[in-house]
């Protein structure tokens, strides 16, 4: 992942609901938004952003492109995605729910051999407090500092940074993988990312049921990862095999009759305690862990 | 969505996988008009598996016995759920029972070939011998061969089964299935395959592009899933509290919250829709507008926690709305001349309690709006559970 300030940042589906409110956020908040593309709008502009045809076209007019964030309907997405894909952009953000898994898979394929990170879908997408916003977390919850915090949950990753915010401690960077089933990006690859990022001192990972993404986050942490995490699961009570709202987060053998103790809270809470990574029973208990971890005092030993 | 074994099978046929003649029984009497010849099989369709083990696949040899059967497997409940119809099938003379399946698996997040030699009701056996090969790349016929290999096959049974395991993936990507399995795959001592039973999960999301789908659904019978998503989900028939909440994770770190708290979530409702595509502020509101009148319709619901996290829509207008409901919902202020000691009580029973925190902006003005209708604006997730809680309690004594 390359991210600073200064990246140069493409908004497909600039005119589509989301884009259109989203997009003057995140200029508000520093992003360099240089272009944006909806079929059928070229030549005209939105927010003062250039709206191009074709990704290929933007790319011509503005020069390189860092990122893209995409906001375009869920059928209409991997057809976004190869195009910027083709274009050149390697760093790409989906934020839309409801894209079929397979074309999750035809993109991953495509990406895999093209080195294209891919966040999400069904993702806020990704903030580094104070520097650049790329999606659609509200700004007001974060503040910059030393806490690296990655989830598969938006609103939830914004409760937490609350929290953290209102104990004093601030992100360095705020990502949302996704509530998928079929995600681009994993936990590994952003523990992997924040361990070598020097802003960041302690990460915080917010898991939920479903699938074993916690867990395999669990092992690669115990092999790979220097700095402190603290874990944190949701979902202990929910109802099984309901859908909640996270096509991830459904607990339901896919299969019939196998593996119906897969993804439960309970399994990805001991295998973050197999790997001696402290988990927090409420949000409201992170900022305490994550003192501990930093070694700061916390406001309740002090008390 | 899992569709029901014989609308699994109608695909099955679709796509050329082999399967046994068979006919939709409705009523007991139905099989007077059976045209497929004795000895049959009779399913009961209900969405569970290991029907066959309680009672729910039953033999007959004549029309007498299988009206019999048909009415014992009409009143056999399996895990609570009755069937709407049985399945009459030809019976098939198999030497051996194979399983297979086509899935998507998360982790590699590519689909997986899945074959056992195994298969047949003891999916356990099956699992042990379970061979898997994963689709990495473009499918090719090779695959379903390499699993077949794997799963110890040799002779022309590799090409019987390979095939069945090539159409099967190209039904589950012609139709984004989230599952399609074969349990058992019958082969005839002569080493003819036939799908025994068979199981398909649709993908909810990708039913819009598949509207061959969702009328081969209706067209036999059955639900299409309802996507719009504004209703409370029953959790609890024992509970008190109905949540309602924005996100799928904060939504359940809630009912974690309130479980840990002692207390019981009845129902809860996600207004979720911010990564939706189209959403706007009043989609939003009409969710939670509606949601709020849902919710407190349910007698059951005795204190109703409102957490919103808001994004696109301001604190104050997701507070006007909850004003407005609370108002509209509130006993009326009469003289007390005008009422009746039994009215009083009916309505302060009816009248569930609301506990409302919600974050973003313009929270400020959302607070002054709340205090006006006397409803407190909480600032802490958990100070938001216990109050919660407390009041379910208290409202639950009285």
């Amino acid at each position: 992942m390359n991210l600073t300030p200064h990246s140069k940042v493409l908004v497909q589906g600039i005119a589509a609901p989301l884009g259109f409110v989203y997009t003057p956020l995140m200029q508000a908040y520093g992003t360099q938004i240089v272009a944006g593309v909806s079929p059928g709008s070229g030549g005209k502009s939105l927010h003062g952003i250039p709206v191009f045809d074709l990704v290929e076209e933007a790319v011509a007019s503005v020069g390189d492109i860092d990122v893209s964030i995409i906001f375009v309907q869920p059928y209409a997405a991997l057809d976004a995605a190869l195009e910027a894909i083709a274009a050149g952009i390697h760093q790409i953000v989906l934020i839309v729910e409801g894209i079929p898994p397979l074309d999750m898979v035809k993109l991953l394929q495509t990406a895999e051999l093209t080195e294209t990170l891919v966040v999400g879908p069904n993702s806020p997408g990704i903030i580094i407090p104070g520097q650049i916003l790329l999606g659609i977390h509200p700004s007001e919850f974060y503040t910059p500092g030393p806490v690296g915090l990655i989830s598969r949950s938006g609103t939830l990753t914004y409760e937490i940074a609350w929290e953290l915010t209102q104990a004093g401690l601030g992100q360095s960077m705020g990502v949302c993988i996704g509530g998928d089933a079929i995600l681009g990006s994993s936990f590994p690859q952003w523990l992997e990312i924040l361990d070598e990022d020097d802003a960041t001192e302690v990460i915080v990972l917010v898991g939920e049921i479903g699938g074993d993404s916690e867990e395999a986050a669990a092992h690669y942490i115990a092999e790979a990862i220097d700095k402190p995490v603290i874990a944190y699961v949701a979902g202990h009570t929910a109802p099984k095999g309901r859908r909640i709202g996270h096509a991830g987060a459904i607990i339901a053998s896919q299969i019939s009759e196998l593996g119906t103790e897969i993804g439960t809270a309970a399994s990805k809470v001991a295998a973050f305690e197999r790997a001696k990574i402290p988990v927090a029973h409420h949000p409201s208990q992170i900022p305490t862990l994550v003192k501990k971890a930093l070694r700061l005092p916390s406001k309740r030993s002090s008390a | 969505m899992d569709l029901l074994e014989y609308q699994a099978k109608e695909l099955f046929r679709e796509m050329g996988i082999p399967v046994l003649p068979s006919q939709r029984i409705d009523r007991p009497k139905d099989l007077k008009g059976l045209t497929i010849p004795y000895p049959v099989v009779l399913k009961s369709q209900v969405y569970i598996g290991g029907r066959g083990r309680v009672g729910g696949v039953k033999f007959a040899e004549n029309t007498i016995d299988a009206i019999a059967a048909a009415q014992t497997i009409f009143n056999l409940p399996i895990m609570g759920e009755y069937p709407k119809m049985l399945l009459a099938e030809a019976k098939y003379d198999a030497d051996r029972e194979f399983y297979l399946a086509i899935a998507l698996n998360r982790s590699v997040r590519r689909p997986v070939l899945l074959g056992s030699q195994q298969g047949g009701i003891d999916v356990q056996d099956a699992i042990d011998q379970m061979q898997h090969i994963i689709v990495d790349q473009e499918f090719s016929p090779y695959y379903a061969r390499r699993l077949a290999v794997k799963m110890g096959l040799r002779g022309a049974l590799i090409e019987a089964v390979s095939s069945v395991i090539e159409k099967m993936y190209h039904l589950f990507v012609q139709y984004d299935l989230d599952l399609v399995e074969i349990n058992p795959l019958g082969v005839s001592a002569s080493g003819k395959v036939m799908a025994l039973d068979g199981k398909v999960s649709v993908n909810d999301d990708a039913l819009g592009r598949h509207p061959n789908l969702v009328s081969l659904i209706s067209k036999l019978g059955g639900n299409p899933p309802d996507l719009t998503g504004a209703t409370p989900v029953a959790i609890d028939s024992e509970g008190t509290i109905g949540i309602v909440c924005n996100g799928a994770g904060l939504t359940m770190a809630i009912l974690d919250l309130v479980g840990q708290a002692g207390g019981k979530p009845a129902s809860f409702l996600n207004i979720g829709g911010e990564t939706q595509w189209d959403a706007s502020a009043d989609l939003l509101k009409q969710r939670l507008e509606r949601g709020l009148e849902v919710m407190g319709q349910n007698k059951q619901v005795r204190v109703i926690l409102v957490n919103v996290i808001s994004n696109l829509v301001p604190c104050d207008e997701i507070a006007d709305i909850i004003t407005a409901y609370w108002q509209r919902r509130a006993p009326k202020v009469r003289p007390l001349s005008e009422l009746r000691p039994d009215t009083l009580i009916a309505q302060s029973n009816r009248m569930p309690a609301l506990v409302v925190r919600l974050l973003g902006s313009q929270s400020d003005r959302a607070r002054e709006l709340l205090a006006a209708v006397s409803l407190p604006l909480i600032d802490s997730l958990d100070e938001t559970v216990t109050q919660a809680v407390a009041l379910s309690k208290a409202n639950r004594t009285s």
